[in-house]
């Protein structure tokens, strides 16, 4: 299928806060959430429609990957955004957020958009983390939050193309470096020269027009 | 992606309704057994059955055994085989949702026999073995991961089913590794990932399949695929002077690192023949053919020929040795020197960095065609040798790995696959470079190795000097060229682009911690450079940059200093004692340089409050920033000429300073860097700095005696409008918000504390009885969130300007003090005419405007004119005993040397700053009382006219020793002068004056006395004013021996210009005078 960007996604987040089960949810649609059943993946890709473009994302999940160092660091690097998922049920998982995000930061390009999400939402009753502590923490670090559920599927898309809209207006901004790769951005095959060009350069053009005139 | 799920009301119909059951699994099951031809027509059915089956599995893992049974008894893995192997219907289509199918199950499933029974019957090997559309990314995505997620169930037990020692058949690691050069990083990540997790199984057979049969092929792919790499990033390097594509060369960095730290992720696993497989490669076809060779001197060009050909034919191969030697690829000194030092500062694997080590240490020419051999032999028992050469390899890693796994006899592979890219160097070799007869390379390889095995170390040594001399001549005379090489690349003559970089490596191999600590430096000490040794050399080039680098307007990075100090530091230590051990010459060059780095500091030394800030900011930096020359490496700018710009965002101390404030906070920095590591050399402490004391400091929630204090009540108004009513107490350093402590009376618990240096005052033009007041953080930069910001508001007009004043006066009084402890620091000379003389500078400047015009009388001793009258026409006969006094100290301090003099400020640095929660009710001095005492002032005033003095003098106890406070040396001269002097030393007003009298009234009685006493004028025109004509050296050195009674006579002209007080001063001013 021809889109005009591909984004890479990393999703990072302790084990078992359902970083795997967001993916799947947000990937393919028809694996309706069931209740008695948790079903999750480590790599997915789905187009979405911004500013009638169509964009690819593509997610790679960091399961299994920690245990080396060469692996970690250069995971990051490759991405254009992030999700860094924790378990609003489970209050540890809220606590190694600094931690995961002080490796994104010390390993990313610093443009990466990392955006913070409390999964699980709907298991309300044993929540241990409250949202406006997510709010805070998000606030204090300059990351974008959102509570989701992957059961439900409350928020799951707006969690992923939210970012894929920050994404998208950093590059408006010129950024980016779109034609370099190891940004985790890639020009789609059917964007050929003219048409990458086009929203880099003319994003970055019409301001410096507006600025004159 | 978007299928509709109406195709299961298609002709088969009779779905069950329950979507999770063994029922539907059944009926999907038909599904797959009707529709074993992929058609355009059957597709999308078959997507969703496969789709629903993983939900299925899943589901049934979880909760129902028996749909796993049913799924293996029907082999329905096969139909997935079936499905796949069809090149019909858009099968990309299909093996998509298969992918993740199966990516689904072998994530998902928990049930460890499950598993088992999953992966037994080779269903999935064959899977991985098909050779699906991967330029398909979603295609490529699901595979890959599809391997990794199986790469994480491998264990001991689970290897089986994937390697089969019998057909030696790996499909999992050969396949996953054919993909290590993957345009998409994501994948080879995976690559690496899977081939790790591999590595780690401790199984012995599955290993020697991985070393004999694929180490070779896959190690030789990679260090040439990493060596193209580093081809572009020096092409990078070279091109990119200006910083333009600095991106790219950071990614290029940044992707070489990630390989680095791959590989010491491979050898941190200590797989013993893979570890010697890999050192192998990574020494002899990349290490020392690219990196190592490229630190040799590019040779002259033999002839015209030569000159012209072009950089591509660089690749092809000659027989000739010499020619084609000289026509290797080469990347610049510089990517060399960066790119060895990466190597040292990441890997850590013993055989590998101690061989590669010798090579820069010991190694000649010969290196080239021997390789490290001597040092690899001593780690290796059965070698097998690679013999050195930068090359493509001349399988393809895809080719190799089908070779090795089709014909499971072929040869040993380390030698097998690769030798035949280069000539091989041994003698006894034929320099058939096309040869790729496998086994014929394997012989030749396996008889060098044999011979390298037998000699002695002699022969060996004998060996090198023949070949060293006949085959490089021109060499010949250089022993160590690689060695000479970086030390030469220490010349900061021109700037220090190169010297960095030699720099990191020389750090890099001292601090490695695969190598024994104190072999580098032995092998340095005992290796002779001419008539001295390396170390010797070394230590010269260092003490080079360090002199170049305190010259003013040199091109030396402080990062390059900060190094060339810190491997001072490492190479003089000597193992036994504490001390390093230099010889005095060498230590007279580095306390030269520091005396020099103090004299361009002095050039610096400002009035301007930004000069105290910038360098208290450069001290705190200092502490702050450790070293970290692993840090530093991952920077590529540093591969870039230094420059001198912020635009290119480099951090201030990785280039060359821009404009005067940044030429000012680097000779700041290059006297602290020098200082710190002189200080080192005298195993010394500092004592001088920071400027500030910390214990002696109040700090929140400290409890203070404010009995005889002066407070000030105010309400302190936040900006959300919160009130908080509080007293305003101002130390020699501090702004304290005090609120009354409920149990003691006359004591309270300080609920902010700020430095009275960084407090902002600002009147309100509406209300005359409110300030605001905002405390900075600190430092030049004022964009941080101040400390408080708030308004005051005082209980009247009064007190509100009292407050305000000594507020301001406490700003430049604590200023003046530090500058003055600077002046100290960097022993500013007594040039008396000098416009830069230190706190007659700061004072005339700060405060001085004010008090100028109010002042009447007093104001001559701010006029150079005035001063020198004064001078004259009170006491010339005691002031030349004072030149007397001073003489004789100076002669006791050049006694003393150069540590007591640089103990004396010390003390007295601590003295006047001193106010300690415990003993405030003594030695605190808040000149002024609150407005509370306003109203009785006429009356108190005239009071204090006629007791002054005696209330003073008269008081039993104000003699009274305060020795912990008051230095000795000052408490001593003070000893020796009058009485008077003595009162002024002591300063502040006393407890026992002060508990009769008003403070500001005892200020009054101070400045009479000084102005009575006889050395008064002589301290005060040392202590104030830089301006006076430079009668003679002995004033200068009043005010350096006296520092204390300097700054506090500073202080005291600081006192007498407060507030409400001042019209009365006129008239005391001109009697006092009289």
């Amino acid at each position: 299928m021809s889109y005009a960007y591909l984004f890479k996604y990393i999703i990072i987040g302790d084990t078992g806060v359902g970083k795997s089960c967001l993916l799947l949810q947000f990937t393919d649609k028809r694996f309706q959430p069931v209740h008695d059943l948790t079903i999750g993946v480590e790599f997915g890709a789905r187009m979405i429609t911004i500013d009638g473009k169509q964009i690819k994302l593509q997610i790679w999940d960091t399961a299994g990957q920690e245990a080396f160092r060469s692996i970690t660091r250069s995971y990051y690097r490759g991405a254009a955004g992030a999700l860094l998922v924790y378990d609003i049920t489970r209050r540890e998982t809220f606590n190694h957020l600094t931690t995961w995000l002080e490796d994104a930061r010390q390993h990313s390009n610093s443009n990466m958009v990392i955006m913070l999400i409390g999964n699980k939402s709907d298991l309300d009753s044993r929540r241990e983390v409250k949202k406006e502590e997510g709010e805070a923490f998000a606030r204090e670090h300059g990351l974008v939050f959102m509570e989701t559920s992957a059961r439900t599927a409350a928020n799951v898309e707006e969690a992923f193309i939210n970012t894929a809209k920050e994404i998208y207006e950093k590059i408006q901004e010129g950024v980016f470096d779109i034609n370099n790769e190891a940004n985790g951005i890639k020009i789609g095959q059917q964007a050929t020269p003219t048409n990458p060009a086009l929203p880099g350069s003319g994003g970055a053009g019409g301001a410096a027009n507006s600025g004159c005139c | 992606m978007f299928r509709s799920r109406s195709w299961f009301g298609g002709p088969w119909g009779g779905r069950p309704k329950n979507r999770l059951s063994l029922e539907h699994l059944k009926y999907l099951y038909s599904i797959l057994e009707k529709n074993t031809t992929v058609s355009e027509s059957n597709r999308g059915l078959l997507v969703e059955s496969l789709r629903c089956i993983a939900e299925i599995l899943i589901w049934g893992d979880q909760h129902d055994s028996l749909v796993f049974d049913f799924f293996l008894e029907k082999n329905m893995l096969s139909y997935f085989l079936h499905i796949m192997r069809q090149k019909s219907g858009g099968s990309s289509f299909v093996c998509v949702q298969l992918l993740q199918t199966l990516n689904i199950l072998f994530e998902n499933i928990r049930n460890e026999t499950s598993l088992y029974y999953l992966l037994s019957n080779n269903h999935v090997n064959s899977i991985m073995v098909h050779k699906f559309d991967f330029s398909d990314e979603d295609v490529m995505g699901y595979y890959i991961l599809f391997l990794k997620t199986l790469s994480l169930k491998l264990n001991t037990h689970t290897i089986h089913f994937f390697y089969n020692e019998h057909t030696n058949d790996f499909p999992l690691y050969t396949e996953a590794i054919k993909f290590f050069n993957h345009p998409e990083s994501m994948v080879r990540i995976a690559v690496r990932t899977i081939s790790l997790n591999v590595y780690k199984v401790q199984n012995d057979s599955m290993l020697r399949f991985i070393r004999d049969k694929t180490a070779a092929p896959y190690f030789s792919n990679l260090v040439w695929f990493i060596g193209k790499h580093i081809l572009e990033l020096d092409t990078c390097v070279r091109t990119d002077i200006d910083h333009q594509s600095n991106q790219k060369l950071s990614n290029l960095v940044a992707e070489h690192l990630d390989h680095l730290h791959y590989l010491s992720d491979i050898l941190l696993l200590d797989i013993k023949d893979l570890n010697a497989v890999l050192t192998e490669h990574l020494l002899h076809k990349l290490f020392v053919p690219l990196y190592i060779f490229s630190l040799t001197p590019a040779p002259p060009p033999p002839s015209l020929a030569v000159v012209t050909q072009n950089l591509a034919a660089v690749l092809n191969r000659n027989v000739d040795i010499d020619i084609q030697e000289m026509h290797n690829p080469r990347v610049s000194s510089i990517v060399a020197l960066y790119l060895l030092s990466l190597v040292f500062l990441v890997v850590t694997h013993a055989p590998l960095v101690h061989a590669l080590a010798w090579v820069i240490l010991n190694g000649d020419h010969s290196v080239f065609k021997e390789g490290a051999a001597e040092i690899l032999n001593s780690y290796v028992e059965h070698r097998e040798v690679v013999v050195p050469g930068f090359g493509e390899p001349h399988e393809s890693l895809e080719q190799a790995l089908d070779t090795v796994i089709g014909h499971t006899q072929s040869t040993s592979a380390s030698s097998g696959t690769d030798a035949v890219s280069e000539d091989s160097g041994v003698e006894s070799t034929p320099a058939t470079s096309a040869s790729p007869i496998n086994r014929h390379i394997e012989t030749v390889a396996e008889a060098a190795a044999t011979r390298l095995r037998n000699i002695t170390d002699e022969e060996k040594q004998r060996l090198q000097q023949t070949t060293s001399t006949t085959a490089q001549q021109g060499y010949a005379e250089l022993a160590k060229p690689f060695l000479d090489t970086v030390l030469q690349a220490l010349d900061c003559t021109e700037n220090d682009y190169l010297a960095l970089l030699s720099l990191c490596l020389i750090y890099a191999m001292s601090h490695n911690r695969g190598m024994k600590n104190e072999w580098f430096e032995q092998v340095l000490s005992k290796s002779m450079h001419g008539s001295f040794s390396y170390r010797t050399a070394l230590i010269e080039h260092l003490l080079n940059i360090i002199t170049m680098s305190s010259q003013p307007a040199c091109r030396i990075r402080l990062i390059t200093v900060e190094i060339a100090l810190e491997l001072l530091l490492t190479f003089t230590k000597s193992a036994a004692d504490e001390a390093p051990c230099i010889t005095s010459t060498q230590q007279g060059l580095l306390f030269g340089a520091r005396n020099q780095s103090m004299v361009v500091l002095r050039n610096f030394y400002k009035s301007e409050d930004i000069f105290l800030d910038l360098f208290e900011d450069e001290y705190n930096e200092m502490r702050k920033a450790q070293l970290n020359v692993e840090f530093l490496c991952m920077d590529s700018t540093i591969l870039l000429p230094p420059t001198g710009t912020p635009l290119t965002g480099i951090g201030f101390t990785r280039r060359l300073p821009c404009g005067e404030v940044e030429k000012a906070r680097r000779a700041i920095r290059v006297y602290f860097l020098l200082r710190r590591t002189c200080q080192k050399f005298l195993n010394e402490k500092e004592s001088l700095l920071p400027l500030t004391n910390v214990v002696n400091l109040v700090q929140v929630d400290n409890v203070l005696d404010l009995n005889n204090s002066d407070l000030i009540a105010c309400t302190v108004v936040s900006k959300d409008n919160a009130k908080q009513r509080r007293f305003l107490v101002i130390d020699a350093l501090q702004l304290i918000l005090v609120e009354p402590d409920a149990k003691l009376l006359g004591w309270g618990v300080a609920k902010f504390v700020g430095f009275l240096q960084d407090v902002e005052v600002q009147g309100d033009k509406d209300d005359s009885r409110c300030l605001h007041i905002t405390v900075h953080r600190g430092g030049v930069t004022h964009n941080r969130t101040p400390l408080l910001s708030a308004k005051f508001l005082f209980d009247d007009h009064i007190r509100c300007m009292a407050a305000k004043q000594r507020l301001t006066k406490g700003r430049s009084k604590a200023r003046q003090k530090k500058m003055y402890q600077i002046a100290q620091l960097i022993e500013i000379p007594g040039q008396m005419d000098s416009p830069l003389y230190p706190v007659g500078g700061t004072s005339s400047h700060s405060g001085g405007n004010t008090r100028l015009v109010q002042r009447g009388g007093l104001t001559a001793n701010r006029v150079p004119g005035f001063a020198a009258v004064l001078r004259s026409n009170n006491s010339a006969g005691v002031s030349r005993t004072q030149m007397a006094q001073n003489r004789s100290l100076e002669g006791l301090r050049n006694e003393g040397g150069g540590r007591s003099r640089r103990r004396s400020p010390i003390t007295g640095a601590s003295s006047p700053s001193s106010l300690r929660p415990d003993n405030l009710d003594r030695d605190r001095s808040p000149s002024m009382s609150g407005g509370s005492h306003s109203s009785s002032q006429s009356r108190e005033n005239s009071q204090a006219r006629s007791s002054g003095n005696r209330s003073r003098e008269g008081s039993p106890r104000m003699p009274r020793p305060r020795s912990e406070e008051i230095p000795l040396e000052d408490f001593q001269h003070s000893r020796n002068n009058s009485p008077h002097s003595r009162s002024s030393v002591l300063g502040n007003p006393s407890p026992s004056s002060r508990s009769h009298t008003p403070s500001r009234m005892l200020h009054y009685d101070q400045i009479s006395v000084h102005s009575a006493s006889p050395r008064e004028p002589s301290l005060l025109i040392g202590g104030t004013n830089a301006l006076l004509s430079p009668l003679n050296g002995g004033v200068a050195i009043a005010r350096e021996v006296l520092p204390v009674q300097s700054s506090e006579e500073t202080s005291f002209i600081g006192n007498d210009g407060d507030g409400a007080t001042e019209n009365r001063r006129k008239g005391r001013g001109t009697i006092e005078t009289v």
